[in-house]
């Protein structure tokens, strides 16, 4: 918005017609005036342009204009109309013919916006054809001047105040409506435009206190990683020197003696593990994660875990079940990661397994509709969005404690358990299921979860197949 | 305000402020009826279909000054719906004086309150000193039940800086006083700043009682409110 603008809505001033009104219904206005009372009409700006202009050519302009003398005189009159300016009130024009103009000014506020110039018409006063028009050329013909001249509209003095009188409060309110309509339009873009400003500045405080607490987040991956690191290397020594008692290389150990080391190297591997974990986790929210690309065998994997995890199932009473299906998809990963994956929902399962119960890995093959999760939030351009895609999939079920639905999306959440007790009963972190699903994404992969409470938990993990 | 040296013309801003359904509109309505059709324009009123001032009304008003000065008051309300913040905001740029329009009633008492902090707000956030601004405040509808009293407000408006009327704008009571009072207190801020009576060799008695009888105010009319 120009300066001048603004100010003009401080003041809610109106300094040009053409703001307030549409041009053409101004010209419509005018042709109806025309119709109505046969004046010619003509409308200007303050500036002078000619805004509306509604006339018909009369005989006797048109007499007068092919005179050469004539026409200079009827140019000289029209100039002279044009000319004049309206400052105190209405101003009538005589034209050599004996006709006349009324010049009216356009009134709005307190200011003059511009004029309307209604004629030549004849005063009805007038009987006798003028000298000034037999005078104007040597050519004019006084019969047939009189005979144009009477084709002339005539109109009384005091019919043309009126009406002229009540063109200018027409013009008015058309001028009161328009200043209402572009105040308004103008108010509600000003509004806009200082509701925009407000809440980008919100957003940039927003952003500032975001960019605040990624910050601090980052130093708290930072410490994390550090923290971890910093603990493992006094760790390894504990279970290496713990491994040297229990092998006997200190001396002989008595029962008691070899138990207490023993625990104490489980201890210290089971510590090692949560380390390491939370290493994992730090290394994800920073981004440091690598994932290689390698063929990996399903069997492989599921058997290495299997094997992993046997004596203890076993232990516990809980029994051990495998299924690979035939013709699965080729998988290309990292190995060792998605062994890891494996292992820690094998793991969770046998630990919420009560004793007699089953834990089982399947493996098969699916498809899986690909195009993201906003696609699925509607079925617009769902073909285009969307095609199956074949993938290989890791079913690891259990006949344990369950989850409850509304438990369902948040175990993902990093340090998340369904029931805080069932940390102090079972153990655990609440990290290996977030590292399960970061793990697995990194894999463009998905987990998911289903359960119900007393009935044993599934948890899916589908890899798409890989293209090369 | 708008000075235009070449027309010799002089523009002036007075905005009414206040908390919603004070009766800011109904003073503006009252003043468009009490002066004399000769001196004011159409009251202009940018409402909503419930009534509610939208954006702002505003009312003209021109008289020409003993010097041959026109001088052209605007007067605009304010909507007082907190939400209009914006607006509000828009139309208190370049205001010169400001009438804040208090509701009487006791319970409107911290709205008041409210909106006299917002209306400081808004000032300084459109770059204009609050303690400077000339202003004018009005009780208006005195005639309710359960208003604040006239002495409780008599002698805090003794101690307070600025001139308070009381007004029963629905009837025309008061709502002359108030804007003249305005009006005064405005030019008198004008004078300090722009030295107008220098240069227009205006006296700013004079300009009051040009006003007065440019806009066809007559003293009885002045006198039919409540302070009299």
């Amino acid at each position: 918005m120009s300066d001048l603008h603004a100010l003009e809505l401080q003041m809610a001033d109106a300094n040009r017609i053409d703001d307030l009104v549409d041009r053409e219904a101004l010209g419509e206005v005018c042709r109806s005036f025309f119709e109505l009372f046969g004046l010619p009409i003509r409308l200007f700006s303050a500036e002078g342009s000619l805004l509306a202009d509604v006339h018909q050519q009369r005989s006797i302009c048109s007499y007068l204009n092919g005179l050469p003398e004539g026409r200079a005189a009827c140019a000289q009159t029209v100039g002279e109309v044009r000319a004049r300016i309206p400052d105190e009130g209405v101003v009538v024009h005589p034209c050599f013919t004996g006709a006349v103009y009324r010049i009216v000014p356009i009134m709005y506020d307190g200011r003059r916006l511009g004029r309307f110039v209604v004629g030549p018409y004849l005063p009805a006063e007038l009987r006798e054809v003028p000298p000034s028009l037999l005078k104007v050329d040597r050519g004019v013909d006084p019969v047939r001047a009189k005979d144009y001249l009477n084709e002339m509209p005539r109109v009384r003095t005091e019919t043309a105040e009126k009406i002229t009188a009540h063109l200018s409060r027409v013009l008015d309110l058309i001028l009161f409506s328009g200043h209402r309509a572009y105040l308004t339009s103008n108010m509600h873009l000003a509004s806009v435009r200082s509701n925009f400003r407000e809440l980008a500045e919100k957003n940039q405080r927003l952003q500032n206190a975001y960019d605040k607490l990624k910050e601090l987040d980052r130093l708290k991956s930072d410490f994390l990683a550090t923290m971890s690191h910093e603990l493992r290397t006094p760790l390894t020594s504990i279970i290496g020197y713990s491994e040297m008692l229990a092998s006997g290389m200190g001396g002989e150990l008595n029962e008691d003696q070899q138990e207490f080391v023993n625990t104490i190297r489980n201890k210290g591997d089971h510590l090692l593990e949560l380390i390491t974990s939370l290493l994992d986790m730090s290394k994800f929210e920073q981004g440091n994660i690598v994932i290689r690309r390698e063929v990996v065998d399903p069997e492989r994997l599921v058997e290495d875990v299997m094997r992993t995890v046997a004596p203890a199932a076993k232990k516990k009473g809980v029994s051990l079940d495998q299924h690979i299906a035939q013709g699965l998809p080729r998988l290309i990963g990292d190995g060792p990661r998605l062994r890891q994956v494996l292992q820690n929902l094998t793991d969770n399962a046998l630990k919420f397994t009560p004793s007699g119960g089953r834990v089982s890995i399947d493996v098969s093959a699916v498809d899986m509709q690909s195009g993201g999760e906003e696609s699925l939030d509607d079925d617009a351009g769902l073909v285009l969005m969307m095609a199956p895609q074949r993938c290989l999939q890791f079913a690891v079920r259990d006949t344990g404690i369950g989850i409850p639905r509304a438990e369902h999306e948040r175990v993902f959440d990093a340090f998340y358990q369904v029931d805080s007790s069932a940390t102090r009963e079972h153990g655990g972190t609440g990290l290996g299921l977030s590292i399960v699903k970061r793990l697995v994404e990194a894999h463009h992969g998905t987990v998911s979860v289903e359960s119900s409470p007393g009935e044993g938990t599934t948890f899916f993990v589908r890899l798409p197949e890989s293209e090369l | 305000m708008q000075l235009d040296f070449a027309a010799r013309e002089l523009t002036i801003k007075l905005v009414y402020y206040g908390p919603a359904l004070s009766g800011k509109t109904t003073n503006l309505q009252a003043i468009h009826q009490l002066v004399s059709s000769e001196g004011r324009g159409r009251l202009m009123t940018l409402d909503t279909r419930d009534d509610r001032t939208l954006f702002f009304d505003l009312l003209p008003l021109n008289f020409v000054a003993g010097s041959g000065l026109t001088v052209r008051l605007k007067l605009f309300t304010v909507p007082g719906q907190v939400i209009h913040n914006a607006t509000r905001r828009l139309v208190l740029q370049g205001a010169d004086g400001v009438a804040f329009i208090a509701d009487s009633q006791r319970g409107e008492t911290k709205a008041n309150a409210a909106a006299f902090v917002n209306l400081k707000q808004n000032l300084k956030d459109n770059g204009l000193d609050p303690a400077k601004i000339p202003t004018v405040i009005q009780f208006n509808k005195r005639d309710l039940p359960d208003v604040r009293p006239d002495e409780e407000i008599d002698s805090l408006a003794q101690k307070g800086k600025e001139p308070v009327f009381k007004a029963v704008a629905t009837r025309g009571g008061g709502v002359i006083d108030t804007f003249l009072g305005l009006v005064r207190v405005t030019w008198d801020a004008l004078e300090r700043e722009h030295q107008l009576k220098q240069k227009f060799q205006i006296d700013p008695e004079e300009v009051m009682r040009n006003l007065q009888s440019r806009l066809g105010i007559q003293e009885e009319r002045m006198r039919g409110g409540l302070s009299s």
